[in-house]
């Protein structure tokens, strides 16, 4: 009976922000992914390599529309991206043979990870998840994915949050740093 | 903490709709549901309490000056000087003023060949049962014969928390608080520790 009324959900969610923080957040992740995207297609596309992937996506989420939250700090955007990047590989790595396997290892793995080292970032599971999903292109990378795209795109994007998310008043960034 | 009750609410008892007008006060985007923030509120609520009760010391709650019967007083005055207080107990002191033991309505009762715990009632039947008052032997005897000494005592600085250790585990209602020397400082009673308990809500 109690495990069903857990379901029910009695909470309330938070309230709507402010049309600034809106802005802000819009200002944020539209330059955010485009200095990543913008290297990615000027640069390194031509080279063959990657700088952008589909969790830097969801780290604009956190890193420019809820700069407050723990998980979106550097700590845990460096450290959860690099840590999932290291074990999504290597789950390629093992598994390959067994693509199901290799996924599910990589995700939860990756959360595990990161909440013993205390970098829980969502985008992170992403990040292990493409290293396993993510065809030729990032296997051949091997542990190379963990430099680039993953820490470099990271580092571009954690740039980024630090200048435009210093520049109204009534935002800060970061809580803390590590 | 052993002490506190699971359910404890603050006196102030935080809504969740005044959680969410700060949470629109606050600019930006804050990853809490305001169900977790008030519960983290009560549960850090209760700490800081704790934190409080417990930094503070004897010295802070303590009664002094304190009640006191010198060395050499007969029982008939000293218990006039309970009854007329009002109290149970009293340090018993000596002529530099330092402790030298407690006396309370146990060791009377002691004394009178009844129990520690001997009721008002059995004191009843016990005189009734022996056409006369067990009380007439007291007589002509001195409080340091029936005090208990020596008496358990601390320092000034002894915790809040350690007091209440001590009275449940010594069984004793009151602690006398010594100097260095063991001059009598000031007495912490059940009742101060109740206080020191509530003041802090």
């Amino acid at each position: 009976m109690k495990y069903f009324e857990k379901m029910r959900g009695n909470g309330q969610s938070p309230p709507q922000v402010s049309p600034a923080e809106v802005c802000w957040s819009w200002i944020g992740s539209f330059l955010g992914i485009a200095a990543v995207a913008l290297i990615h297609y000027r640069l390194l596309d031509q080279l063959g390599l990657t700088m952008i992937i589909g969790s830097f996506g969801a780290s604009a989420v956190l890193l420019y529309g809820a700069i407050r939250s723990p998980l979106a700090q550097p700590r845990n955007l460096l450290g959860g991206h690099i840590l999932s990047a290291f074990i999504g590989v290597t789950a390629h790595l093992l598994l390959a043979e067994i693509p199901w396997l290799a996924a599910a290892v990589a995700v939860s793995s990756s959360i595990a990870v990161m909440h013993l080292t205390r970098t829980l970032h969502p985008p992170g599971g992403a990040t292990a998840l493409i290293a396993v999903t993510g065809g030729d292109s990032v296997y051949t990378l091997g542990y190379l994915y963990i430099l680039m795209p993953v820490a470099l795109g990271a580092a571009v994007m954690l740039v980024v949050a630090l200048v435009v998310n210093n520049i109204p008043k009534t935002r800060k960034y970061p809580e803390f740093w590590w | 903490m052993h002490r506190s009750e699971k359910g404890f609410k603050s006196p102030i008892d935080l809504s969740e709709t005044d959680i969410v007008a700060a949470m629109k006060d606050i600019q930006g985007y804050i990853d809490i549901s305001p169900g977790d923030f008030r519960e983290i509120f009560q549960v850090a609520y209760r700490h800081a309490l704790e934190r409080l009760v417990e930094s503070r010391t004897a010295a802070d709650i303590m009664t002094s000056p304190v009640h006191q019967v010198a060395l050499g007083t007969d029982l008939r005055e000293t218990a006039a000087f309970l009854s007329a207080r009002g109290i149970s107990g009293v340090p018993v002191v000596d002529q530099q003023g330092r402790l030298a033991g407690v006396v309370s309505e146990k060791d009377f009762l002691v004394k009178m060949g009844l129990g520690r715990n001997a009721s008002f009632m059995q004191i009843i039947a016990h005189c009734l049962n022996n056409k006369g008052c067990v009380a007439t032997q007291l007589r002509n005897h001195r409080v340091e014969e029936i005090m208990t000494t020596p008496a358990i005592s601390a320092g000034p600085e002894i915790s809040v928390e350690a007091i209440s250790d001590l009275f449940i585990d010594r069984q004793i209602n009151r602690l006398p608080l010594v100097d260095t020397e063991g001059r009598l400082l000031g007495i912490v009673t059940r009742t101060d520790l109740l206080h020191a308990y509530r003041l802090s809500c």
